[in-house]
């Protein structure tokens, strides 16, 4: 089953999609509207968010694409739900800087809560899965904290879903396909099969030092392909059996609006 | 996540905004991995795991084989806790964006480097006790006239007067709210004092702000 939120006839919806594409309230009811149609307005797919999890440099690819050594141990950071916006919203650039890219990620959802869990039980403590674009700034970049809150946790720049699929239904999340389209192109193209550090791996660590509750998410991390985005281009991440997540950039001023 | 804590949706800490820790630091913020002084707030989190309250014991925390760490260290801020939404406000009307004040101890591993984001020292469970309660922000004329100090079982070891802060709590509003909206009821603790103060099991610590309160906690594991 695949899990998300919308709004549809201006009613906030907890639905369900089944494997033929129908959906459904939590209610049981058919909502009878095309995953494709403009009347659903997507929601971030995670009810009530908490910490936020997210890796750097988790491909060696990409770690050598932004010249740096593969880690040894995980590169984590945190970020919070006012980075969060749904499928087919808006991500803005700010204004002034030289490159902004996106990081299409495949994100583990927590279900259970969780302190000391082992990598072999690590994944009856995940829920599900979906994608997120989690943007960077590289003219933000400071070595203090690395990758910092100024690049790192911007209002609508960490877009996720539109569904999350039960973790249940995918048989091996360790070897899918991940891509990034740009306007129709193809930028980034690899495997979750080349993360360094997995899913099970980053449970253990990650509850070793904390608790880790339902609602938190670890956001796993991008492989090398990453380019440039400015306002106007339309961003599709995508992971195979899971979803794609597509994104609309615009300008600072069009996201804030009168609060610009 | 402590269910009676003071904190809503998020608590952001500001490090390295003690100008006496910058200066003495510069010459090693210089070289690599920093490569030149931070030019822009040092900001972490204290994730939801953290949060806790006034009088509650602190968990000594394990290393990665399980056995209790060597040394924690605890330090305090004025946490200002923000009033209503605050999206990219400027540092003139920046205090009209906060509804009051309380007081933020970060009990951590030592802070020993700043290059990467430190998850396995700031993000103890119980780590961050805020209180003992929100002092409303009319009561507090001037935020960065405020002194912070740390006792530990009785005796002072630590005084921070927040005009010692590289960046005043109106700018880093400004700055914060530049790059996050905030949300009523978030709070971001200001400073800390540069020098962290080490504690042992069983000590017990009060953070006080005159005006603000005194928030109390035992470090657990004697």
């Amino acid at each position: 089953m695949r899990r998300a939120r919308i709004v549809f006839q201006g009613n906030e919806l907890d639905i369900t999609i089944d494997a033929n594409d129908i959906i459904r309230t939590s209610a049981g009811d058919v909502v009878d509207v095309s995953l494709e149609s403009d009347q659903i307005t997507w929601l971030p797919p995670v009810k009530v968010p908490g910490t936020i999890f997210a890796l750097g440099l988790n491909y060696a690819d990409h770690a050598t694409e932004l010249a740096f050594e593969p880690p040894k141990e995980p590169l984590v950071f945190i970020k919070h739900a006012n980075t969060l916006t749904g499928h087919k919203q808006v991500s803005y650039r700010p204004d002034g800087i030289e490159f902004q890219h996106y990081e299409c990620e495949l994100v583990a959802v927590i279900g259970k809560t969780g302190k000391n869990i082992k990598r072999e039980d690590a994944m009856e403590y995940v829920a599900g899965y979906t994608v997120c674009n989690d943007f960077a700034i590289r003219d933000y970049l400071e070595n203090y904290y690395r990758p910092n809150l100024r690049v790192k946790s911007r209002d609508s720049l960490l877009p996720m879903g539109p569904w999350i699929v039960d973790a249940a239904d995918v048989a091996d999340v360790s070897n899918l396909r991940l891509t990034t389209t740009v306007n129709g192109e193809v930028t980034q193209d690899g495997s979750t099969k080349d993360m360094i550090f997995d899913i099970p791996f980053l449970v253990e660590y990650l509850s070793k030092i904390m608790t880790l509750n339902p609602g938190d998410i670890i956001a796993t991390g991008t492989p090398h392909g990453v380019v440039d985005m400015q306002p106007g281009d339309t961003v599709v991440c995508s992971i195979e059996n899971i979803c794609s997540l597509e994104t609309r950039m615009v300008s600072e001023q069009e996201y804030y609006g009168d609060r610009y | 996540m402590n269910n009676k804590t003071l904190v809503n949706s998020k608590l952001v800490c500001v490090a390295l905004n003690d100008r006496e820790q910058l200066n003495a630091m510069d010459s090693a913020f210089n070289e690599a991995p920093y490569k030149q002084p931070p030019t822009e707030p040092v900001l972490y989190y204290k994730p939801r795991n953290t949060w806790n309250v006034e009088g509650a014991a602190i968990e000594w925390a394990k290393d990665f084989d399980g056995n209790d760490v060597e040394s924690m260290v605890v330090g305090a801020s004025l946490g200002v806790v923000i009033g209503k939404e605050a999206c990219r406000v400027n540092r003139s009307q920046a205090l009209e964006y906060v509804g009051g004040y309380t007081i933020v101890s970060d009990f951590s591993l030592p802070e020993k480097s700043y290059y990467r984001p430190d998850i396995k020292g700031k993000c103890l469970d119980g780590s961050a006790p805020v209180g003992p309660e929100i002092i409303s922000a009319e009561q507090i004329a001037d935020p960065d006239g405020l002194v912070v100090t740390i006792a530990v079982n009785g005796e002072r070891k630590s005084q921070f007067p927040l005009l010692n802060m590289e960046r005043s709590v109106a700018e880093l509003i400004e700055t914060i709210s530049h790059i996050m909206t905030l949300q009523p009821g978030e709070i971001i603790a200001v400073g800390f004092a540069g020098d962290r103060v080490p504690v042992a099991k069983g000590d017990q610590v009060a953070a006080a702000i005159e005006g603000v309160g005194t928030l109390n906690n035992t470090l657990g594991g004697a």
